[in-house]
């Protein structure tokens, strides 16, 4: 069971990697375009709708599905120094506090965005520009992605409960 | 309460909550939904939801996964192994000699990967076991690489800059062509300092008895020209106008892939591993920008920054008296926190004081991020001295010695840009506007 849940942050990663792979494609494919513009002249002026939009839209899924990966990860980064002096005993009580704040704070986040996204539906608020689509769609990956950082921080604090050592190893943070 | 009390209490709520082990972006959503429930009247949640989908979709913030993965994908390449053996048949001769590799190559990195860490690992881990079996002195090998790495906080594509552009919603890629020339004095500054050193005392530094011809120089430095251009190419199609710094990163990355690939070495499994660690790193950044977009947010429905920067009015400060005293707030803060938390903060609650005594935000971003390098070399927690006490196993207090010089000579690049702001300011309003 908690091996399938690393197995979904990766999974979200991995969206969220495409997602950076999509904003780099987009946006070549629109500057290829506007180079051949330039060349050819105003008559091969062609411009791929709502390409900002989009790249914005991909960008929000690359942030908000990689959270709970990029938490696993130890990507996330925190201030070590005064833990790290610390003796393990209240170590690891400052992290079982620490994520129980996360746990509340990314629940809280989790919780609102959902009443966006409602708001969204019920609204029918679509995107501006020239390709309209429906808010929510966007939106989804700000719900999911925010409840699967809830699930990764709960999932933390229970094996750190469990262990009764903090779980987590900071990557070299900057 | 008075304003000066309550903004006292959240920040001391915010530095428990840093101190404590809460991350970075986690502990600044706290503090702003303590300060928006506490302090003012205005729905926290609802606040809370539609600021970090506004602000999480942005046009501009696209460029820095791309910068991100440009850097990550150029890292792996051969680029980092050709540094050494490609700028040191150029600088054998200079008065220095080969220290300058250290701080050009790091120039170079910097502009690739806008990581002062990373720039610090990458270039340290090939020129300082090289310099010393040349007979390099510690103390100038462990300086120039611990103050040149910082430079990656500066020389354009920098990642911190583009935080500083998303939270005060400046121009990137402005902000962009105003570090070009800070960045080429400090390089200077740095080149210089080494020079006067070697020619104060001749016996410090080795000689170098090759005297390579011009072919050999050309041919040693074969696969650093086409990243230089690469470089060149992304900053001068910002700076002239033809590409916004969001297109000119997914070219960057189209062609460094391009550039790793005709290099050789570079795989899918490179690919792979770029793309993964580019997730992570933008990932992270973007959360804290979120945090402190809510945290912006929040705080302007308190007015707090708005009363705080009325109350910094009644005393009249001069900008270079409000400077001095924000110089030394930040170094004390970048002390603890990192060059990213650093900028979070000061434009969630400090630029409306900034702006008040008339000084610009263009110029002021450029001021913090040099600020902000000092910040990297001073103990306990200057991320680039961790790097290279990790990367030689010398003790941390050495190493901020061996870099002492080179953050005066930052203090003084801080210095020469309050006197003359047009250092920063020429470039970007010489720009197409």
């Amino acid at each position: 069971m908690l091996r399938a849940l690393d197995l979904l942050y990766k999974a979200a990663g991995a969206i969220a990697a495409l997602s950076i792979l999509g904003i780099s494609l987009l946006v070549t494919a629109q500057v290829s375009l506007n180079i051949l513009a330039r060349i050819g002249g105003p008559e091969l002026s062609y411009t791929i709708p709502s390409y900002a939009d989009f790249a914005g839209y991909f960008l929000a899924t690359a942030t908000f599905m990689a959270l709970a990966y990029t938490l696993r990860a130890g990507g996330h980064i925190r201030v070590n120094l005064v833990v790290q002096v610390m003796p393990p005993r209240a170590r690891w009580v400052f992290e079982v506090l620490a994520l129980s704040l996360g746990t509340a704070v990314a629940g809280c986040a989790t919780w609102f965005s959902v009443g966006l996204i409602r708001e969204s539906i019920a609204f029918g608020d679509m995107s501006y520009g020239i390709v309209a689509i429906p808010l929510w769609m966007p939106q989804t990956s700000m719900v999911t992605g925010l409840g699967l950082l809830t699930v990764a921080l709960l999932h933390t604090l229970a094996e750190a409960l469990i262990a009764g050592q903090p779980i987590l190893k900071d990557a070299g943070s900057e | 309460m008075s304003d000066p009390l309550i903004f006292g209490i959240l920040l001391t709520l915010l530095l428990s909550l840093l101190a404590g082990g809460v991350w970075v972006a986690l502990a600044l959503f706290t503090m702003a939904f303590v300060a928006i429930t506490a302090f003012s009247t205005a729905p926290a949640g609802l606040v809370l939801a539609t600021t970090i989908w506004g602000h999480s979709h942005s046009w501009p913030l696209a460029a820095l996964p791309l910068f991100i993965f440009m850097g990550e994908i150029l890292l792996r390449s051969r680029l980092s192994q050709d540094m050494f053996s490609g700028l040191a048949p150029w600088l054998g001769r200079a008065p220095g000699g080969l220290l300058h590799v250290n701080i050009l190559g790091c120039a170079i990195f910097a502009a690739v990967s806008g990581s002062s860490a990373a720039t610090a690992a990458t270039i340290g881990r090939m020129t300082v076991p090289e310099l010393k079996r040349r007979g390099y002195p510690q103390d100038l090998v462990l300086g120039t690489l611990a103050g040149s790495a910082t430079l990656g906080l500066l020389i354009p594509p920098s990642i911190i800059l583009i935080v500083y552009g998303v939270a005060t919603e400046q121009s990137i890629a402005r902000l962009f062509v105003a570090g070009v020339l800070p960045g080429i004095m400090l390089v200077a500054l740095f080149a210089g300092y080494v020079a006067v050193r070697a020619w104060m005392n001749p016996a410090l530094i080795p000689r170098e008895d090759a005297r390579p011809t011009l072919g050999e120089k050309l041919r040693a430095s074969r696969r650093l020209l086409p990243v230089m251009a690469l470089i060149c190419g992304v900053i001068g199609s910002i700076y002239t106008g033809v590409a916004s710094p969001t297109d000119a990163a997914a070219i960057g990355v189209v062609l460094s892939v391009a550039l790793a690939l005709a290099m050789g070495g570079f795989g899918r499994a490179q690919f792979t591993d770029a793309l993964m660690a580019a997730t992570r790193t933008s990932c992270m950044i973007a959360f804290i920008l979120l945090g402190a977009a809510f945290l912006s947010i929040a705080m302007g429905f308190t007015g707090i920054p708005r009363n705080l920067a009325a109350w910094i009015g009644t005393f009249d400060l001069s900008p270079y008296a409000l400077l001095a005293v924000l110089t030394v707030f930040f170094v004390v803060l970048g002390c603890f926190l990192d060059g990213i938390s650093v900028v979070v903060l000061t434009t969630s609650i400090i630029l409306p004081m900034v702006e008040a005594v008339g000084i610009d935000p263009l110029w002021f971003g450029i001021y913090l991020v040099l600020v902000v390098e000092m910040s990297q070399i001073t103990p306990p927690v200057g991320f680039n001295l961790f790097v290279i006490q990790g990367l030689t196993g010398i003790n941390i207090l050495r190493v901020a010695r061996a870099a002492l010089p080179f953050f005066l000579l930052l203090m003084l690049g801080a210095l020469l840009i309050t006197i003359f702001p047009a250092i920063v300011t020429w470039l970007p309003n010489a720009m197409g506007n």
